[in-house]
């Protein structure tokens, strides 16, 4: 018990060091001017290049669609060359490895297991790796270092969300770095048949009872002549979860004010599970009336994410809940099968309350790790620093301007006008990832930025703007803008520590029987009263248990 | 010794099998020793905490674990059963086509299902017993007038729907083994019987039928010992929360607390569980193969 407040006393001081460090810094200049003093005391010095190179080792895990031109492979590529003549910095590879059914991890593990010599860096994906790694005591106190050497660019894009690292914390260390990615990719807007609603004469939804009356509309009255059996006004599935990227229902509970599947903040300010709240029953009671009305699939507890896409793409679906970037995949493939369907973004229908929600996007992807035995770890910032200094906040004139590597992610006509990808000769590839930390380095919410200028009618300057104009569906801007139109509505799951002890033995039955009783709600096997008993029986099954630990981990974060 | 001698060759044969069964299935019970630690992968065999039971403890506390284990041994039961009459009986109906051609063609026929994945057919199952529209149910409402059925999402017919699914995709196989017991009947036999004025029922019934039991006994004692694996690939794909109640197997239980969660302590000391109730019944079954059909497997 004495060591645990000792945990949680350190804990909640580094919150508090880390904080001041992020209101402290000022410029780029002072964080190197930073570095060169603290520098003195390891040995090392940060440099903006380095003569002799220094080595930075690392393993990688390919991705299978990632490809490769003028013979080149991830061990050495028009990446490493760049590192090597631009900042001295020799990246040296242990191992490669094709990712495929999770060939990186499984190597990872057994390499370290084994003994083999550990990289001085290796950026992860897969959570329980991470965690893992972390635990074995080879990698060092990240976070110093970043206080010590990353630029201010960084420090303030790690800042947009101090929660990033919630999830590395270890005895009050910031064990790895996380691997920052564009915020609100899996936020959820409804993307609509406009051709639909056009033809009956109807407006976008705004309530979810306006949103009855189009999917009465849609299915009884379809304007393209099908059949009411053959519509699906509503494509959602929930084979596994209600709370995915794709098709699924988190919205609808949404409405009535609670995110299932996920820690929200509850009204006393502690962290409860979305889907014991009683709001649950409400948006259960609509799901089984809309059952029984044919709004959606009949077998939406056999669908996964990708299978409520199919009956949108094939012209059968009304409405498909989403992400904004969907208009590029998959719905662009609508117009092959019915030619004159279109499909609108539009916000999220609101409640009887007025509320609206949906499940929020975690701005991180991956966690980047240290080696104690690492040389010069200093060489991982500068190489960082350059990226997000001329490729995360590229501006026009700067060195990647048009794209990382010109032949390989972009290229020019002879007018100097930036081509699709599609006609790169020999090829797009996508050489972003060959840099040392997975899609080289992403400002949260710059492409949400560039998205936004473009939807007000900006011309595309800046690298990003241009990329998502070239190379997103067109109706991405728009649909960007929708979501930000209801940007305070996303709840981001708050729960991003490490899996507690209780949730190791429970977690499993307690999902298991949470989906059973949704489902069977849904498909009114069981009366909506039975939700009550659900959350009778998931409490005392252990929830109540699991609340109390993810508590203790939540108030510990926010004793400042 | 003397036989070794003589027989060296032979003996030189069964090294490469005695190599993989040491390096590939005796080194790996070592890690047996996970089923009592709070296991992590880095910290290895030698630092990981002992546990002592506790993770055999947490596999029964769960409310569901016996009704997770009750599933599993009525599928893979049934499976067992099904999968033993349905190729026994049609390699005997088999057997009587007379044309070579016709027999071999459905021979490779039925086979054909047997190298498909789960995966691919759990798409194809979606599909082909959709409640909207299924080939299946089509079939079902327009012959006979019946309200669809929800194969997949109803507790009183996903059982019904895994074994027939897994009989219909393994029975090939299982026919070619009992063709070959067929074709190993003497046939003196058959032309004693013929010349006593027996029937073709009556050849059946006491040449064909005895001479193929002790190769069926042998196949039931071998799947007795798999009693445990009712068929991960089948059911992880098919199943959903709607029949958990009566889908879910011990297998997709590990996948979920071992795989996903990263429970290795756990899912180990599930699988010396199925391993210790697996080799009771091999024990079993092997002396009842010995009593019944007098038939010795070592």
């Amino acid at each position: 018990m004495k060591a645990y407040t000792k945990k949680l006393t350190a804990l909640a001081f580094s919150m508090v060091m880390v904080s001041a460090l992020f209101t402290g810094c000022s410029d780029d200049k002072g964080a190197t001017e930073a570095a060169k003093t603290a520098s003195t005391n390891t040995g090392n010095v940060y440099k903006e290049k380095y003569d002799p190179p220094v080595t930075i080792s690392t393993v990688w895990g390919v991705d299978p669609e990632l490809k490769f031109k003028n013979g080149e492979n991830i061990e050495n590529n028009v990446a490493t060359k760049w590192a090597k003549d631009t900042l001295g910095i020799d990246i040296k590879s242990l191992w490669s490895v094709t990712d495929t059914n999770n060939a990186f991890a499984t190597k990872l593990r057994l390499s370290m297991a084994s003994g083999q010599q550990m990289p001085d860096v290796v950026t992860v994906g897969d959570a329980q790796l991470a965690q893992d790694l972390i635990d074995s005591g080879m990698f060092q106190d990240a976070g110093a270092l970043f206080d010590k050497y990353a630029s201010d660019t960084w420090k303030k894009a790690m800042a947009q969300d101090p929660n990033v690292w919630n999830t590395y914390m270890r005895d009050g260390k910031r064990m790895g770095i996380p691997v920052l990615d564009y915020a609100y990719n899996h936020d959820y807007i409804l993307w609509i048949r406009q051709d639909w609603l056009d033809k009956l004469g109807l407006a976008a939804p705004k309530t979810i009872d306006e949103l009855e009356k189009v999917m009465e509309a849609f299915k009884n009255n379809n304007p393209d002549g099908l059949k009411p059996e053959d519509v699906i006004p509503l494509s959602i599935g929930f084979k596994t979860t209600m709370n995915t990227w794709m098709g699924d229902p988190s919205w609808i509970f949404g409405a009535y004010g609670t995110i299932p599947q996920q820690w929200n903040k509850g009204a006393d300010g502690k962290l409860e599970y979305g889907s014991i709240n009683p709001a649950m029953k409400q948006g259960l009671v609509k799901l089984n009336e809309w059952y029984n009305k044919g709004f959606i699939p009949k077998e939406a507890a056999l669908w996964d994410e990708n299978k409520t896409s199919e009956p949108a793409v094939a012209g059968k679906a009304g409405i498909l809940p989403g992400p904004y970037w969907m208009s590029g995949w998959p719905l662009s493939d609508t117009v092959k099968n019915v030619k004159s369907a279109v499909w609108k973004p539009i916000a999220l229908p609101t409640g009887p309350d007025g509320k609206a929600g949906r499940h929020g996007t975690q701005f991180t992807n991956g966690v980047t790790l240290i080696s104690t035995q690492m040389e010069h770890p200093e060489a991982f910032f500068t190489y960082q620093n350059y990226m997000f200094k001329n490729l995360a906040d590229s501006q026009p004139g700067g060195v990647f301007d048009n794209g990382l590597f010109k032949g390989y992610d972009y290229d020019m006509d002879a007018s100097g006008k930036a081509l699709r990808y599609e006609d790169i000769p020999g090829g797009y590839v996508n050489s972003i990832r060959y840099l040392l930390v997975r899609d080289g380095a992403r400002i949260p919410d710059a492409q949400m930025k560039a998205l936004l200028n473009l939807a007000d009618g900006k011309e595309a300057t800046t690298r990003l703007e241009k990329e998502v104009k070239l190379n997103y569906g067109l109706d991405t801007p728009a649909a960007a803008k929708v979501l930000m139109s209801q940007e305070g509505i996303a709840y981001p799951n708050l729960y991003t520590g490490p899996t507690t002890t209780t949730m190791k033995s429970k977690m499993d039955y307690l999902n298991k029987i949470e989906n059973q009783s949704l489902n069977e709600i849904i498909y009114g096997k069981q009366p909506a009263d039975s939700f009550d008993k659900f959350v009778e029986s998931w409490k005392s099954s252990g929830g109540d248990q699991i609340t109390k630990e993810v508590n203790d981990w939540y108030s510990q974060l926010n004793t400042k | 010794m003397k036989h070794l001698k003589r027989n060296w060759p032979l003996h030189l044969m069964l090294v490469p099998s005695l190599i993989f069964l040491i390096v590939f299935s005796l080194v790996p019970m070592g890690g047996i020793v996970m089923a009592f630690q709070n296991y992590k992968p880095f910290l290895g065999f030698t630092k990981s905490a002992w546990v002592g039971l506790d993770n055999f403890r947490a596999l029964f506390e769960r409310q569901d674990s016996i009704e997770v284990i009750w599933n599993t041994l009525i599928i893979s039961g049934l499976k067992i059963i099904f999968n033993l009459l349905a190729p026994f009986t049609f390699a005997l109906l088999l057997n009587e086509v007379r044309k070579a051609f016709f027999k071999r063609f459905v021979q490779t026929l039925v086979y054909l299902p047997h190298f498909l994945s789960w995966v691919i057919l759990g798409g194809i199952l979606l599909d082909v017993l959709s409640t909207d529209g299924g080939f299946v149910n089509q079939i079902l409402t327009s012959l006979f007038g019946i309200k669809p059925i929800f194969f997949l999402g109803d507790n009183n017919w996903f059982r019904f729907t895994v074994i027939v699914s897994d009989v219909w995709k393994e029975f090939g196989f299982g026919t070619i083994v009992f063709l070959a017991a067929l074709a190993n009947v003497n046939p003196s036999l058959y032309e004693a019987a013929e010349i006593d004025g027996a029937s073709r029922w009556k050849q059946t019934l006491h040449i064909t039928i005895p001479s193929m039991l002790p190769i069926a006994v042998v196949v039931g004692t071998l799947a007795l010992g798999n009693i445990l694996n009712a068929g991960f690939d089948q059911i992880f794909n098919l199943y959903n929360p709607l029949v958990y109640q009566k889908g879910d197997i011990i297998d997709t239980f590990v996948y979920r607390t071992a795989i996903l969660n990263g429970e290795m302590g756990l899912g180990t000391a599930i699988g010396l569980f199925k391993s210790v109730i697996s080799m009771v019944l091999i024990l079993v079954s092997y002396r009842l193969a010995y009593k019944l059909a007098n038939y010795r497997i070592f």
